[in-house]
C-alpha cells in the first residue's frame, strides 16, 4: 500500500465510521420521538375505542334495539286504526243516509196526520151543524164535535211541532252527510299518507338499523385492527434497536480495519478485504431491515388513521336521524288520534241532536194513540147514537162513518210512525255501537302500542343523546390523533433520512474496497474465511448478521424473512 | 399492583416494555443495564424481570446471576429479551437462572400471556 494513499484510506474509513455514529445517534432520538408519539397516539386510539364502545354498547342495549320492532307495531296500530276509522265513517254515512230517507218518511206520515187533522175539524164543524139542526134531539153529539175540535187543534198542534223538528233534524242529518261525504276522501287520502309515511319511516330506520346492528361487528373488527397496528408499530420500533446493534458491528469492524491498514501489514490484506465485503453485504441488509420496519410504522400508523373515517365514529348521528325520524313519526300519529277524537265527538253530537227529535216523536206517538183510542170510541158511541135516532140521525151517522174511516187511517199512520222511529232508532243505535267501538278498542289499540312505542324512543333520545356527545368527543380525539399522525409521520420521516445516509457510507466503503482490490488484487481469495468469520461474528447478536456474513464469505443465501416483525414468541424454558 | 423490571440499555426498548404492561395494567421499572438492573431489584421487590442480553457495564447473564442471589429473587420469573437466538446463548442463560427467551422483536399479546401467566 502506497504511503499516499493510506492516511486517505484510513480517513475515509473512520468517517464511515464517524457517519454511522452520528445517523445512529440521530436516529435514536427520532426512534424516542416515534416511541413518544406512537404512545400518545396509542392513548387516543384507547380514548376513541373507549368511547365507541360505549356508544356501541349504547346502541346494542336491548331497550334501545327493541325500538324498530315497536315501531313495525305501531305502523301496523296505525294503519288498523285508520282502516277502522275508514270502516267506521262509511257506517255512519250509511245510517245517515237511511235516516234521512226514515225522516222522510216520517215527514210524509206528519203531513198525512196533519190532513187528518184538518179533516177532523171538517167533520167538528159539520158534527155541530147537525147538532143545531137535530135540536134537542141531537145534544148528545153536542161533544163528540168538542172532542172532534179538541182532537184537531192538539193534532195539528204536535204535527207542526213534529214537522218542524223533523225538517231540523233532516238539515242536520244533511249536513252530516255533507261533511261525512267530503271527509271520507280526507280519511282515504290520509290513510295513504300514513302508510306511505310509515313505508319512509320504517326504511329510514331499517336502513340505520341495519347500519347500527354492523357496529358491534364493526367496532370489534376496528380493536383487533387497532391492536394489531399497535402490536405492529411496538414491533418496529424494537426493529430501530436491532439496526442499532448491527450498525455497532459494522463500526467496530470498520475500526479494525482502518487500523489495520494503518499497520501496513500486507499479510492482513485478505481479511481486510473479506471485512470490507462483509460490512457492504451487512449495510445492504440493514438498509433493507430499516426499510421493512419503517414501513411497518407507515402501514400500522395508516391502518390507525382509518379508523378516524371508519363508519364507527359516525354512529352519533346515525342514532340522532333515527330518532328524529321515529319522532316525527309519532307526532303524526298522536295528532291523528287527536282528529280522530274530535270527529268521533262531532258524530256524538249528531247522534245527541237525534235524541231530542226522537223524544218529540215518542209524546207524538203516544198522543196519536190516545187520539187512536178517543176515536175509536167516539166512532162506536156515535154509530151507536145514530143507529138508535134512525133516519133522522143519517148525517151524523155517515159523519161518524167517516170518524170511524179517520181512526182506522190513524191508527194506520201511527203505527208506521212507530215503525219508523224504532228503525231510527235502530240504525243510530247500531251506528253509535259502531263509533264506541271504533273510538274505544281501536284507540286503546293504537294508545297501547304509541305509549310502548314512545318509551322505546325515550330510550332511543337517550342513546342519540349520548352518541351524540360522544361524537363529540369522538371527533375531538380524532382531531388530535390526526395531529399525533402528523408527528409520528414527521419523525418517522427523519428516521427515514438518517438511516438514507447508509447509502453514502455505502459508497464510500465500496469505493475502497475498489482501492483495496486494485491494490491487493485477489486478497479475498487468498482469505482464511473460517477466520474472518470467527473475527467479524464475535459480536454479532442476531441471526441475520450471521446469514449476511457467511453470504458474503461463502455465497450462501439469505434467508427471505429473517426478522419477524410481527414479534416473536415467548421460549419458556 | 404486579411490579415489573424491564432492563434495556435501549431508551426505545423499555419504552415499548413499558407501554405494553402498563396497559395491561401492571407497574413498570426500569433500567439502563445489568449494573442498574441488579441495583433497582436490591432495593425494591419486582414481581417479574424482563432484561437484554447485551448491555454495557454488566450483561444480562451477569445480571441475573446476581440477581438470583439476592433475598426473594430465587423464585421470580426472569424473561431475556434479546436479538440473539443462538441455542448456547439461550443455554447460558438458563443456566444463569433466566425462566424464558423472548429473540426481539416482542410480540405484545404474546409477551402479556406469558407475563400473565408467570406473574400471578
Amino acid at each position: 500500500m502506497s504511503v499516499e494513499v493510506k492516511p486517505e484510506v484510513v480517513g475515509a474509513i473512520e468517517q464511515a465510521e464517524r457517519e454511522l455514529q452520528a445517523l445512529v445517534a440521530d436516529s435514536e432520538s427520532e426512534i424516542g420521538a416515534v416511541a413518544h408519539g406512537f404512545q400518545e397516539l396509542a392513548h387516543d386510539t384507547d380514548e376513541i375505542l373507549r368511547l365507541a364502545g360505549e356508544v356501541v354498547g349504547c346502541v346494542e342495549d336491548e331497550k334501545v334495539l327493541s325500538v324498530l320492532p315497536k315501531v313495525r307495531s305501531l305502523g301496523a296500530a296505525a294503519r288498523q286504526f285508520v282502516r277502522e276509522r275508514l270502516e267506521a265513517t262509511e257506517g255512519v254515512l250509511e245510517t245517515v243516509t237511511a235516516e234521512a230517507k226514515l225522516l222522510d218518511r216520517l215527514s210524509q206520515l206528519t203531513r198525512g196526520q196533519r190532513s187528518i187533522a184538518r179533516e177532523t175539524q171538517t167533520l167538528s164543524v159539520l158534527t155541530n151543524i147537525e147538532v143545531a139542526r137535530l135540536g134537542q134531539l141531537g145534544a148528545g153529539f153536542q161533544y163528540l164535535a168538542h172532542e172532534l175540535d179538541e182532537f184537531s187543534q192538539t193534532v195539528a198542534k204536535s204535527t207542526r211541532e213534529l214537522s218542524s223538528h223533523t225538517e231540523e233534524r233532516k238539515a242536520s242529518v244533511e249536513e252530516t252527510k255533507r261533511l261525512l261525504a267530503t271527509g271520507l276522501p280526507r280519511i282515504r287520502r290520509e290513510f295513504a299518507r300514513i302508510e306511505s309515511d310509515l313505508v319512509n319511516a320504517l326504511a329510514v330506520v331499517d336502513s340505520s338499523q341495519e347500519q347500527l346492528a354492523r357496529a358491534p361487528v364493526q367496532f370489534r373488527g376496528c380493536v383487533e385492527e387497532i391492536a394489531s397496528q399497535i402490536a405492529g408499530v411496538v414491533a418496529a420500533v424494537q426493529g430501530h434497536d436491532i439496526t442499532r446493534q448491527q450498525l455497532e458491528h459494522v463500526q467496530e469492524a470498520l475500526l479494525w480495519m482502518a487500523g489495520r491498514i494503518e499497520e501496513e501489514d500486507d499479510a492482513d490484506q485478505p481479511q481486510i478485504a473479506a471485512g470490507l465485503a462483509i460490512q457492504l453485504f451487512q449495510l445492504r441488509g440493514i438498509q433493507e431491515t430499516v426499510g421493512r420496519w419503517l414501513e411497518q410504522i407507515r402501514c400500522c400508523t395508516g391502518g390507525i388513521e382509518r379508523i378516524s373515517s371508519s363508519e364507527l365514529v359516525k354512529i352519533g348521528p346515525l342514532v340522532l336521524d333515527q330518532e328524529r325520524e321515529l319522532s316525527a313519526q309519532l307526532a303524526r300519529i298522536e295528532a291523528l288520534e287527536q282528529e280522530c277524537e274530535k270527529d268521533n265527538e262531532e258524530v256524538q253530537g249528531t247522534f245527541a241532536g237525534l235524541s231530542s227529535l226522537m223524544r218529540l216523536v215518542g209524546e207524538h206517538l203516544e198522543k196519536s194513540r190516545y187520539v187512536r183510542d178517543r176515536l175509536q170510541l167516539l166512532t162506536f158511541n156515535s154509530i151507536v147514537e145514530a143507529s138508535r135516532l134512525g133516519s133522522q140521525a143519517d148525517a151524523i151517522l155517515e159523519i161518524s162513518q167517516s170518524i170511524k174511516r179517520i181512526s182506522v187511517e190513524w191508527a194506520e199512520m201511527t203505527e208506521r210512525s212507530a215503525q219508523a222511529k224504532e228503525e231510527i232508532l235502530a240504525l243510530v243505535e247500531e251506528a253509535k255501537t259502531g263509533m264506541q267501538a271504533f273510538s274505544e278498542d281501536s284507540k286503546e289499540g293504537l294508545t297501547a302500542v304509541r305509549g310502548e312505542t314512545s318509551a322505546g324512543l325515550e330510550h332511543l333520545r337517550e342513546a342519540a343523546q349520548f352518541a351524540a356527545d360522544s361524537a363529540a368527543e369522538i371527533e375531538a380525539a380524532t382531531a388530535r390523533l390526526q395531529g399525533r399522525l402528523s408527528e409520528v409521520g414527521g419523525a418517522r420521516d427523519r428516521l427515514d433520512g438518517c438511516f438514507s445516509r447508509i447509502g453514502t457510507v455505502r459508497e464510500v466503503v465500496d469505493g475502497i474496497k475498489r482501492d483495496q482490490e486494485a491494490l491487493a488484487p485477489g486478497a479475498l481469495e487468498r482469505c482464511d474465511r473460517k477466520m474472518a468469520e470467527e473475527r467479524f461474528s464475535a459480536s454479532y447478536t442476531t441471526e441475520i448478521e450471521r446469514h449476511l456474513l457467511r453470504a458474503a464469505l461463502y455465497g450462501t443465501p439469505v434467508p427471505e424473512v429473517e426478522q419477524n416483525l410481527a414479534g416473536n414468541d415467548v421460549e419458556l424454558f | 399492583m404486579r411490579r415489573i423490571l424491564t432492563v434495556d440499555d435501549s431508551a426505545s426498548i423499555r419504552q415499548m416494555v413499558s407501554f405494553t404492561l402498563t396497559n395491561a395494567g401492571y407497574e413498570v421499572g426500569e433500567a439502563v443495564d445489568g449494573k442498574d438492573g441488579l441495583e433497582k431489584a436490591s432495593q425494591k421487590s419486582f414481581d417479574l424481570i424482563i432484561t437484554d442480553l447485551n448491555m454495557p457495564n454488566m450483561d444480562g447473564i451477569e445480571m441475573i446471576t446476581a440477581v438470583r442471589k439476592l433475598p426473594g429473587y430465587g423464585f421470580t420469573p426472569i424473561l431475556m429479551l434479546t436479538t440473539e437466538s443462538q441455542a448456547e446463548k439461550k443455554d447460558a442463560g438458563r443456566k444463569a437462572g433466566a425462566t424464558g427467551w423472548i429473540v426481539k422483536p416482542f410480540n405484545a399479546e404474546q409477551l402479556i400471556a406469558v407475563v400473565q401467566k408467570l406473574v400471578k
